[in-house]
């Protein structure tokens, strides 16, 4: 946990913050709206506090209400991992600038986001499907996909599958949920 | 699926309607992005070559369309997905202990860091101090997997070649150590044997013995191994300035692990980012600056040195106790987040787990090393023959599996 | 308690009345998931071959019964032994290992449990040239149809191997949303050797039961037409 490397970001982006920065372990994590991408990346790139140039990864992660673009950079002027988060994109049309023009390596990244979530990035030359065939129509890891088996049926969730045949009284109504569907979970 | 509907090729009484990507290189469709439109428009003299699922190397099922003006390759575009499981969706539907074997088959070679790079999230949400003896055998362990897995990565390197006797003694060597680790964990590749908190079992005799006799002969194995392919006049000069990449193309390509540090930059993530008890192990990072394949192939040589020397190192400095932190049964950390990556044979490992409070991961997203760097034959390839994709690819030592999740 | 005798008229042991009775199983009904086949656990369904259906029950193909003819008549039958001994002791492989399984079919073949031994070491590359098609990783739904031609591809007398959970049945990816569950469902399937992955040595096991099929013809291959694998003009 660098404190001083929090104490510079809050120093150069505070305004571009769209939340706290937080620290946990090893790794500090920003927030931003999904407009501020190319300049906050372009900053942490080109910044030499900072020199960001090492792009670790580039994911997708659908909350449930908004989706997100989760960005981790490295750089050797702090131990910690950097997670930049670009929240607040629409579950309907996720758009968010792509990063490829800093790094080339983040296309296929990008592609495979928009492939399992159907997250457009503008910029990016190459946004086609990656891992499922070109005319499949769905986008698999979106939260309202579901698969035929699905998760309401979690041992932590009060199932024992093996150990009785129905859902008994006393399984509190939180936990129990109909079979065959999943309600979407909210997560921030 | 249409295939049930679909005419055999072999009947002659019935017309083959071209399906796209399994006939044709070029789909059926006009081109939907800037990328394909010029990948897909043929120059004067031109042609594609699709080198399908199915090839002769052993890299798994990767399919890549090729643009050739004679023998020489132009451009490429690699096609992935025919081996993509959904991994990331199972994991969202599974336990947190559940999720390590579902990790495992990812990069099959290497299990132990797929599993690694989980169960350190996994420890990060929630907080779990690992026991020292647990961390060694961790380490013990995958130094192990490292070397069977460059020891493969040799033999195959020479396979794309076409020198089949590499492969042979590679398979011997990994062998060897595979049974070390069955003896250890129970299964000879798709391991399962780190858990939340630890590893799942003690150290045995017969795996120690196993391991005595394996160190006492391993350093001439190698030796061996190397005689047969270093000084090869064929190999060298094969390898030698083919596919070069410098230091900046490789970060902005994101690069990482044995290619990154082929190109000049000593990033190793055990150093640079340490993780388990490699700060109080004493080892190097082969570094070298040439950036071909030849480079590539001799780093991974280096690498397996020093990991004998990690292992050794290991066994003489194991700590006494217990092997597992005690967890409950039913785990359901905080809501977070957690990243964290471990160094694996073919680059940085990485896995970023969001928690919400469930005893089920809500994302679990796996970052690949090979996947990016497959993104860069293309790059690599340029000008280079037909022959030479082959042997570019199995520089950048990808594994499908892992590139397909 | 009384005890019981067998018929030497020596005693047995002592019997608790009731003690031996099997315990009732809790039956857990399947109101969680059920399969979109009528009758999937109930019924025994025919094995989903592909268009190969039609032409073998319009009679054109020709049973692969390898009979010698013409001047060779006279030679008694105990030539259809002969040749299956040939062609089980010769089976070449497909090189198509598609996932962790391939890395576990390389170690058969390799030194160390040699598949050699049965004359099954050149993996062929070429599907035209194969005998038997090892279906080694996990079938996904991109996957199905190249495999499915490769199948095709190779001519008759082949024979087909399921290497792993995940192509007996799905393995551990049965729940996923791209995976085939087995590869019995788009091909005849020979052999099923379960396992993730199977140690080399149940590979082995495999082969030779294989090697016991075709030499005792029986399985699949001896009732499938075989067909024109090149058009009849080319």
């Amino acid at each position: 946990m660098d404190r001083r490397f929090k104490a510079r970001l809050e120093a150069q982006f505070g305004d571009r913050l769209s939340g706290p920065v937080r620290q946990r372990h090893d790794q500090t994590e920003i927030r931003i709206r999904p407009g501020d991408v190319v300049p906050v990346m372009t900053e942490l790139h080109d910044n030499p506090i900072f020199r960001f140039e090492f792009l670790a990864d580039l994911a997708g992660v659908d909350t449930g209400e908004v989706m997100q673009a989760v960005y981790h950079l490295w750089s050797d002027t702090t131990p910690d991992w950097l997670r930049v988060i670009a929240d607040g994109l629409s579950r309907d049309d996720p758009r968010v600038p792509s990063v490829t023009f800093l790094w080339p390596g983040a296309e296929w990244m990008e592609r495979e986001a928009y492939d399992m979530f159907g997250m457009i990035f503008e910029g990016n030359r190459d946004l086609r499907r990656i891992y499922m065939p070109p005319e499949y129509t769905s986008f698999p890891l979106r939260k309202d996909f579901t698969l035929p088996d699905d998760a309401a049926r979690s041992p932590g969730g009060g199932f024992r599958h093996m150990e009785q045949t129905h859902i008994p009284a006393n399984t509190p109504n939180t936990v129990r949920r109909l079979p065959g569907s999943r309600q979407l979970p909210s997560v921030k | 699926m249409s295939t049930a509907q679909r005419p055999s090729a072999d009947d002659p009484r019935i017309l083959l309607d071209q399906e796209a990507g399994v006939f044709e290189p070029v789909p059926p469709y006009p081109p939907r992005t800037e990328r394909e439109a010029e990948f897909y428009t043929l120059g004067d003299g031109q042609m594609f070559l699709n080198m399908g699922p199915q090839h002769p190397s052993t890299h798994g099922v990767l399919r890549v369309v090729l643009k050739i003006d004679g023998e020489n390759v132009v451009d490429l575009d690699p096609v992935l997905g025919y081996l993509h499981r959904g991994v990331e969706k199972l994991a969202e539907n599974a336990d947190y202990h559940q999720v390590i074997s579902q990790v495992d088959p990812l990069e099959y070679v290497s299990s132990l860091f797929n599993e690694w790079g989980a169960v350190l999230s996994f420890e990060k949400l929630l907080d779990v101090e690992v026991p020292r003896r647990a961390e060694y055998i961790r380490v013990l362990s995958a130094e192990l997997n490292r070397i069977a897995s460059h020891a493969l990565f040799m033999g195959w390197m020479a396979l794309d070649l076409g020198g089949l006797t590499p492969i042979l003694w590679s398979f011997i060597e990994r062998d060897e150590i595979v049974e070390m680790l069955a003896s250890l964990t129970g299964q000879r590749m798709l391991f399962n044997y780190f858990r939340i908190g630890g590893v799942n079992g003690d150290l045995n005799h017969d795996f120690m013995s196993r391991l005595g006799n394996w160190m006492s002969r391993a350093t001439e194995q190698i030796e061996a191994s190397q005689g047969l392919l270093n000084e090869n006049e064929i190999f060298v000069r094969r390898m030698r300035g083919l596919g070069p990449i410098d230091t900046k193309t490789a970060l902005r390509m994101c690069f990482t692990g044995p290619n990154l540090r082929a190109t000049g930059v000593p990033f190793d993530i055990r150093r640079a980012h340490p993780y388990s008890v490699y700060p109080e192990l004493d080892f190097d990072i082969p570094t070298r600056v040439e950036g071909d394949c030849l480079a590539r192939y001799l780093l991974r040589v280096d690498e397996v040195k020093q990991s004998l020397r990690i292992i050794d190192q290991c066994l003489h400095q194991m700590p006494d106790g217990p092997v597992m932190a005690k967890l409950p049964r039913l785990l359901r950390p905080r809501p977070g987040r957690a990243y964290s990556a471990v160094e694996s044979p073919r680059g940085q490992y990485a896995t970023y787990v969001v928690s919400d409070g469930t005893d089920q991961p809500f994302r679990m997203r796996i970052h690949d090393p090979s996947y990016i760097h497959l993104q860069s034959v293309g790059l690599l390839m340029q000008g280079n023959l037909i022959a030479d994709t082959m042997a570019i690819m199995a520089s950048l030592d990808p594994i499908m599996g892992g590139v397909d999740k | 308690m009384a005890l019981t005798k067998d018929k030497a008229g020596a005693t047995g042991a002592l019997v608790v009345p009731g003690r031996d009775k099997v315990a009732e199983p809790l039956v857990v009904p399947n109101t969680f998931w059920s399969s979109a086949l009528p009758g999937a656990y109930t019924e025994t369904h025919e094995p989903d071959h592909t268009h190969l259906r039609e032409f073998e029950e319009s009679g054109q193909g020709r049973r692969d019964d390898a009979r010698w003819s013409g001047p060779l008549e006279i030679i008694p039958t105990k030539a259809d032994y002969v040749l299956d001994l040939i062609r089980m002791n010769s089976l070449w492989p497909l090189l198509s290992g598609l996932a962790c399984c391939a890395i576990e079919m390389m170690s058969t073949a390799t030194s160390r449990n040699d598949l050699d031994r049965w004359g099954h070491f050149p993996f062929r590359a070429s599907p035209r040239q194969a005998d038997v098609l090892i279906v080694a990783g996990t079938l996904t739904t991109k996957m199905a149809g190249p495999l499915i031609r490769l199948w095709e591809q190779m001519p008759e007398p082949k024979w087909c191997v399921a290497l792993g959970d995940c192509t007996c049945s799905g393995g551990r990816y049965k729940r996923s949303y791209s995976t085939v569950e087995g590869i019995d469902r788009v091909m005849p399937v020979d052999v099923y050797i379960p396992g993730c992955p199977p140690r080399p040595e149940g590979l082995m096991y495999g082969m030779m039961k294989l090697q016991q099929l075709v030499k005792q013809r029986r399985g699949h291959w001896p009732e499938r037409a075989i067909g024109p694998t090149v058009p009849q003009d080319v």
